[in-house]
């Protein structure tokens, strides 16, 4: 086949692949999300009772709780590297402790198995952000004060790097509105390109403000937070639950009101949806 | 394609040395779930892609003599177009590797990740590349039916604006700009060069001397230097620029022809038969007429290292490179021992160089000369190449002529046992 044949039918192929796509986007009536982690029986089941776990005990149906977590691992069990019998030992039980030691590589790996909780580890909701007090150094535990880049990893449950490279968006929502939409780009596990999208607190839209608003002095402080987490790696984000290290002015008028736990939060959000654009 | 020259290992490098730096990089991001082999795959593919385009547009300056390293400037054009179909084919694959690795989560997913909003203009920057490479290569590949020469020389100059918007579009991706930049750079002065720079610098300005008429529609043009000329050897072409405006065509416009005189002859000897506009108004040339000439280049009959007993097939127009080989045995200086011409052509009259041929064959040792008539003797055929020279199968073979003639007679060759690596061929189907 000479080189104009291969390199038309390749244009032509390409270009189908393409039409088909677009056209199957615009017939398609379902717009729903569909999200990617896989539907089984149990779909919707969110809580299960040790009682339930003990009959996925074989491998035809292996289930595992791993610190309080119901994953279905059956399906993993050809793909195991060690000893089946071993692996097989611990269907239908609590796990915990046979896990221990794994990478974090397996660690990501064990989250696409997750199908639920185990009864009394049920995940519990998170307090209202706006009643806990301004974040000051002083209320911030010992453990705080030790985080390091490392433990930021363990945090992310991720080696750095387990991120694919894109654009990421993401929402802090809470009290009913969308307090915080945040863009951002990873590469090599760091940050670029940190943008709002939006910022709103309390009837107050951050991105429309004059110049001349007291509340500027907010606006800013939220944008030294993302110049200084520009170019950093991903785990730098745990800092911002020390937002007095991040930027100028925390005390006055302003500080009552910032969190960089909500950012934080906005980020990780973007992270669990996985990327937005390459 | 064949043999292995020293310019390969730089076409090597160039297409492979973006890949191999960002390939740590790459590797990083593989596991085994479809989003990330199909990302990894993706990046891959458009580095390939990019780095396969940049040096296809190197290969395109064409400077005098630096053709040998790449086995002579036919070889190169050749390389060339295969870059060009692997970039373009690169970049389709890139595509659809982006659209691959979101569609598990949906086709809106995939079809946002092809076409996201204007914001994200970068991607935008690879469409726009993308877009106006079809419109240059189209023609290349007679996807919509074959161009008159200059319309796609002139729609060749595309590939300067498609290689800064790849370029542009792949650097916003990349880490580290550094080799792009390089490699940018070089494809880019190459560019200018070949279609800025070449046409004042390169062009040599020669005078036609004397013209004279071998048959009703073949003339040789005897050209004289006015100033430095250019040193040749046997076998090797120039391109040729008229810059006569009463010409009927081609006024300004370059076109290549092989040098048909002994090297050490100080005339440049060019022989013309109009086969399109601007070689029939060659035809018509008056002598004093001022034209420019580029080169050498071309390695054929005088590549190092070759057997020194030759079988020299021409046909047609084709004959000139081994008019110029035999010209060079009438001045005493040949670079074979001995060679068998085999002089192809329809009918007596239309073997307009055989005369001088014969001679030259008469007069010198170790060349021999033998005309094939195709109106009397059908195509040519092994039995008449065995009665003849029945040592063909062991000497180094070299073909010039038509498409057709080349094709059947490499076939012919090939069936007789000639190795493969012993036939040159030297064809102008796309210069």
């Amino acid at each position: 086949m000479s080189a104009s044949r291969i390199a038309y039918t390749a244009f032509v192929a390409f270009l189908s692949v393409v039409a088909t796509l677009l056209v199957v986007s615009l017939v398609s009536e379902d717009d729903a999300y569909v999200p990617p982690e896989k539907k089984g029986p149990n779909e919707g089941r969110a809580v299960f009772t040790l009682d339930e776990v003990r009959e996925h005990d074989h491998a035809e149906s292996c289930w595992k709780v791993i610190d309080g977590v119901v994953y279905d691992v059956t399906d993993y069990i050809p793909r195991h590297p060690s000893d089946e019998d071993a692996f097989l030992r611990w269907c239908g039980r609590e796990a915990t402790q046979a896990w221990s030691g794994h990478s974090a590589r397996a660690e990501s790996m064990l989250r696409d198995y997750r199908i639920g909780a185990l009864a009394g580890h049920e995940p519990k909701e998170e307090p209202p952000a706006e009643t806990e007090p301004a974040i000051s150094t002083e209320t911030l535990t010992g453990a705080a004060e030790a985080l390091t880049r490392r433990q930021g990893s363990v945090l992310l449950s991720l080696g750095s790097g387990e991120y694919l490279d894109g654009v990421y968006r993401g929402n802090f929502i809470d009290r009913g509105h969308i307090q915080v939409s945040i863009q951002f780009r990873l590469e090599d596990g760091k940050l670029h390109d940190l943008g709002y999208r939006h910022l709103y607190y309390r009837d107050v839209d951050y991105l429309k403000l004059d110049d001349d608003e007291p509340l500027q002095a907010v606006m800013r402080q939220h944008e030294q937070i993302l110049s200084q987490l520009e170019g950093q790696p991903l785990t730098d984000i745990f800092r911002l639950y020390r937002p007095a290290e991040v930027v100028d002015d925390i005390d006055g008028y302003s500080g009552a009101t910032l969190r960089g736990a909500k950012i934080l939060h906005a980020i990780r959000d973007g992270l669990n949806r996985g990327v937005y654009s390459w | 394609m064949k043999g292995r020259y020293p310019g390969d290992l730089i076409i090597t490098l160039v297409v492979a040395l973006p890949l191999l730096a960002a390939l740590p990089r790459i590797a990083r991001q593989l596991e085994w779930s479809w989003a990330a082999l199909c990302g990894v795959l993706a990046q891959g593919s458009g580095i390939l892609a990019l780095s396969t385009f940049l040096a296809a547009a190197m290969l395109s300056v064409r400077l005098p003599g630096a053709d040998r390293w790449f086995g002579g400037l036919v070889r190169i054009w050749a390389i060339h177009r295969l870059l060009g179909v692997c970039a373009f084919v690169l970049i389709m694959v890139h595509v659809i590797f982006i659209a691959l690795a979101p569609l598990p989560v949906s086709v809106d997913a995939s079809v946002a990740s092809l076409f996201p909003p204007l914001a994200q203009w970068p991607l935008w920057l690879g469409w726009a590349g993308f877009a106006v490479m079809v419109v240059f290569i189209a023609p290349t590949f007679n996807f919509f039916g074959t161009l008159h020469y200059q319309r796609w020389k002139r729609l060749h100059l595309l590939s300067a604006p498609a290689l800064v918007l790849g370029l542009a579009h792949g650097m916003v991706f990349a880490p580290d700009t550094t080799l792009w930049w390089l490699l940018g750079l070089l494809a880019l002065a190459a560019i200018i060069w070949r279609k800025g720079l070449s046409p004042f610098l390169a062009r040599k300005p020669y005078r036609v001397d004397s013209v004279d008429f071998l048959a009703r529609d073949v003339v040789e043009l005897n050209l004289l230097p006015e100033g430095n000329g250019i040193a040749w050897q046997p076998g090797q072409f120039v391109y040729l620029t008229p810059m006569e405006s009463s010409l009927a065509a081609g006024y300004r416009e370059e076109h290549p022809y092989t040098i048909a005189s002994s090297p050490g002859d100080r005339f440049m000897r060019i022989g013309i038969k109009g086969i399109g506009d601007a070689t029939e108004a060659l035809l018509d040339i008056k002598p004093g007429a001022r034209v420019r000439v580029e080169g050498p280049y071309g390695t054929f009959l005088n590549e190092p290292g070759i057997h020194s007993r030759q079988l020299w097939i021409g046909g047609g127009i084709g004959i000139t490179p081994f008019v110029s080989g035999a010209r060079e045995w009438r001045d005493g200086h040949p670079t074979a021992t001995d060679v068998a011409l085999v002089y192809l052509a329809n009918r007596p009259e239309r073997a307009y160089y055989l005369d001088e041929m014969s001679a030259i064959a008469d007069a010198s040792d170790g060349i021999e000369v033998f005309a094939h008539y195709s109106s009397t003797e059908g195509v040519l055929t092994q039995d008449y190449l065995q009665a003849q020279c029945p040592d063909f199968r062991e000497r180094e073979v070299y073909l010039c002529g038509p498409l057709g003639m080349i094709r059947h007679v490499e076939a012919l060759l090939l069936r007789a046992g000639v190795p493969r690596q012993r036939i040159h061929t030297e064809a102008f189907d796309f210069l």
